[in-house]
């Protein structure tokens, strides 16, 4: 069920109108029952796997609170990660896995006898999601940073409440299970900010990322056939279309959740004006990148303290491994983590060196070139993360450098839908990010001018959006 | 808070909350009108809007939009030439008139498949009967794609006015009839095109002058014809098999001679194709003559006949017309089947 599809707002319009009508105290029952069905949706057989995950989650982290020994609290965080990592590998990872010992394996002339034992399985939606989730909710139990839920409905909702179940954000218990405590009761600020952020989340998937999809699917396919600034293009706008995808989701996620009178936490903050690669992943997919900070980096830098600057670089490295790795089961996304973790590497080391340029370059153009830089070695980061397989990536970049030609667009349309949808999104983004109340239009303190400015946003949807567009980018992971 | 629930339910105090207690709340009663206002705008802005694109979508002049118009609400010509960017630039309507002494219509377009096509016949059909309709078939014609229902999108601005095609653009989803209750939406994405549509910049641009719904194709390939050895087999979509059949009986319902051709390609062709043999047997069924010039040596010899490895260019398109009427003459078919 896509989230931009009228299946999906028949789905949320029904449920709104129950989840309002019966009696509060009911309301989480049918949050659950409503998340289930969503899920099942997709696939029925998910709900087997998620409801293991649900009721052994729910039991480790009571076991884990009740056991007055360290040791014995340990036993079962490993067991509850043994249990997560294991259906994680098993699911997402595992035929990777082989793959690479068995050529690993065949480096030492061993060879396999038969076929090897890849398994024909399809990863199940949202599974990297909801299992971080649930291994953050198990660790804050055992550091004693959370009290485990007893509640095993209210631990169920907060697993598979429908909004963030496929794409996130990742949320953590300590924001979320408080949450699913209180009585909720309508309120019209939910309905309207809930509806105001879908509208923004549908505008960036169907106008921007959707559009910009058929250009760059188009162009990247037919590599051999299209001119360097082809390829730069696509290359550039393919920095527009994730943003745009994966915000867009979440943004419809958040107002969904808002409808139903639940904050999720915010997963993106302009990040495409980002000064830095540090300060990029402050702000580009937030739910992940403090996971992992809370979870992996910071254990692991405290733990390597006296290693000083190799310390930080060792957790630097570990962290973006991982956060590559979650994307996918391919070297890709493992190359694609590791040239983050040496941009920062490369920002931690020249620190001071970059604050002294600061104070000799005129603030802003200190500032915008610093975005600029950013913005172009993300873009570089992405063509790997885009492509299936390296040579692919060499491909890209090889193509951009060696072919000559003009820039292909098949209409100019299709140029003005891609530019102005890129020019609008970034707008917002500068208006939010630079505080430019005088521009806001969305946000504007005038009721009438504001409504007027979202009905011609969902104008502009129907009459630029891609209403045949595929799935969101980040299903996939 | 809780005196802005409209549901029932207890609050501190200990007394339940109607409906009708509710509506008379003026907080809640400000947002619903609020809301309805919204809607309303909303509607308004879709409707005039909506309006004003069609109104511009039906003074085109010239180009793709103009062309569907035209083949669905106008053309009376005798022959009517359907499928999709081979159909409309391998055959040249002028070449018919002048051997043939029929008119003749190109209603081809790039990227359309028989879903198109066949509605392309429909709306004709229901306006008058041609002599002839012949349908350029491509090889994996029944493959089944997306692509195929997306690019249906070309009929949405007929949907209103034309009853006939409902079934057909209702393919694209079954929730399509419910986006057509937005005016703007049969013309999404087609902003820019119906803004210059309908000035004279359009006629200006060579790339979309037509002859009679032929677009001539100038440039010229100068590249080895490709050779396709890989047999592939595709899952097919009973859909499009269903509507190349119902192409084919509808013509001769309407006592118009159908005629399916495979025009040639700059690629040489090892295997058959599962497409080409469905819709071989469907020909033979009906006995409708179905020609295939593909691997034709008067054309894969010839790179100077192509404008690239898909398409013949205005050259290659006038000696392939030739040919075909040539073909159909030596036949000893009476080509009208009168």
């Amino acid at each position: 069920m896509l989230f931009t599809s009228i299946i999906y707002f028949l789905f949320l319009g029904s449920s709104l109108i129950v989840y309002y009508l019966i009696p509060v105290k009911y309301r989480n029952y049918f949050l659950i029952a409503a998340s289930a069905f969503f899920y099942m949706y997709v696939k029925i057989d998910y709900i087997f796997l998620i409801i293991f995950i649900i009721l052994a989650n729910y039991w480790v982290g009571i076991q884990i609170e009740k056991s007055k020994t360290r040791n014995n609290k340990l036993i079962y965080l490993n067991l509850s990660l043994l249990i997560n990592l294991g259906i994680l590998i098993f699911f997402k990872y595992w035929n990777f896995l082989i793959e690479n010992i068995f050529e690993i394996l065949g480096w030492f002339h061993f060879d396999s006898q038969g076929p090897l034992p890849i398994l024909n399985i399809v990863l199940p939606l949202g599974l990297s999601f909801y299992i971080f989730q649930t291994i953050g909710y198990t660790i804050d139990i055992y550091r004693g940073s959370i009290k485990a839920e007893k509640n095993i409905f209210r631990f169920s909702l907060f697993t598979l409440f429908f909004p963030k179940l496929l794409v996130g954000p990742i949320e953590r218990a300590n924001r979320f299970l408080p949450q699913l405590q209180k009585k909720i009761y309508f309120e019209k600020e939910n309905i309207i900010e809930g509806g105001k952020r879908i509208a923004r989340g549908l505008f960036k998937k169907l106008v921007v990322a959707d559009r910009i999809s058929i250009y760059h699917t188009a162009v990247i396919t037919s590599l051999s056939d299209q001119s360097g600034s082809t390829i730069l293009f696509a290359t550039i706008l393919y920095t527009f279309q994730i943003y745009a995808d994966f915000s867009g989701y979440t943004d419809i996620a958040l107002g969904t959740a808002r409808l139903f009178g639940f904050d999720l936490m915010e997963n993106f903050k302009q990040p495409l004006l980002a000064k830095n690669v540090s300060d990029f992943w402050r702000r580009w997919h937030i739910s992940l990148s403090s996971w992992v900070n809370d979870y992996i980096f910071n254990p692991i830098a405290l733990k390597r303290r006296n290693w000083s600057n190799w310390g930080v670089f060792y957790a630097l490295l570990i962290s973006f491994v991982v956060i590559g790795i979650w994307h996918g089961a391919s070297w890709n996304y493992v190359l694609f983590g590791i040239l983050q973790a040496l941009a920062l590497m490369y920002e931690t080391l020249t620190k001071k060196a970059r604050k002294k340029i600061s104070k000799r370059i005129h603030p802003s153009i200190y500032k915008y070139s610093s975005i600029f830089l950013t913005f172009l070695f993300v873009t570089f980061s992405l063509i790997i993360f885009q492509s299936a397989t390296l040579s692919d990536a060499w491909s890209i970049i090889n193509g951009i450098f060696s072919n000559h030609g003009e820039l292909y667009y098949n209409s100019p349309s299709t140029l003005i839908f891609m530019l102005a949808g890129c020019g609008m999104m970034l707008l917002y983004d500068i208006q939010v990010e630079f505080k430019i109340s005088q521009f806001s239009f969305l946000a504007n303190k005038n009721w009438g001018t504001q409504q007027a400015c979202y009905a011609l946003l969902l104008i502009y949807i129907l009459i630029a959006g891609v209403f045949d567009g595929g799935q969101f980018i980040y299903f996939a992971f | 808070m809780e005196d802005s629930s409209f549901i029932l339910h207890s609050n501190k105090q200990g007394y339940k909350m109607t409906w009708i207690g509710t509506i008379k709340n003026k907080k809640i009663l400000t947002f619903l009108l609020k809301t309805l206002s919204f809607l309303a705008i909303l509607f308004l802005l879709d409707f005039s809007i909506g309006s004003i694109l069609k109104y511009f979508y039906k003074k085109q002049k010239s180009g793709v939009l103009y062309r569907a118009t035209y083949s669905i609400d106008s053309t009376k010509a005798d022959i009517l030439i359907f499928g999709a960017s081979r159909a409309n630039h391998h055959y040249v309507p002028g070449i018919f008139e002048n051997r043939i002494h029929m008119s003749c219509y190109n209603t081809g377009r790039d990227g359309e498949t028989i879903l198109y096509n066949y509605a392309i016949l429909k709306c004709a059909l229901k306006r008058y009967s041609p002599k002839i309709a012949i349908l350029d078939f491509s090889r994996e014609e029944f493959v089944k794609t997306p692509d195929n229902y997306d690019r249906l999108s070309a009929l949405l601005p007929y949907y209103k006015d034309h009853p006939e095609i409902r079934s057909i653009v209702q393919l694209r989803s079954p929730y399509e009839k419910y986006k057509l209750l937005s005016k703007i939406y049969p013309y999404n994405s087609l902003i820019f095109s119906i803004a210059i549509g309908a000035t004279k910049l359009n006629t200006s641009r060579e790339y979309i002058k037509d002859e009679n719904g032929y677009v001539p194709l100038p440039e010229i390939w100068d590249k080895q014809p490709d050779i396709d050895t890989v047999f592939i087999k595709n899952e097919l979509d009973s859909n499009t098999i269903k509507l190349f059949e119902s192409f084919i009986k509808d013509c001769i319902k309407s006592r118009v001679k159908p005629y399916i051709i495979l025009s040639p390609v700059f690629i040489k062709y090892i295997y058959k194709d599962q497409s080409v043999n469905i819709a071989l047997s469907i020909a033979k069924k009906y006995h409708i003559p179905m020609y295939n010039f593909l691997n034709d040596s008067t054309f894969l010899n010839h790179d100077s006949l192509f404008a690239d490895a898909g398409h013949l260019n205005n050259d290659g398109a006038k000696v392939f017309t030739n040919k075909l009427i040539d073909t159909i003459l030596q036949k000893g078919q009476n080509i009208a089947g009168n």
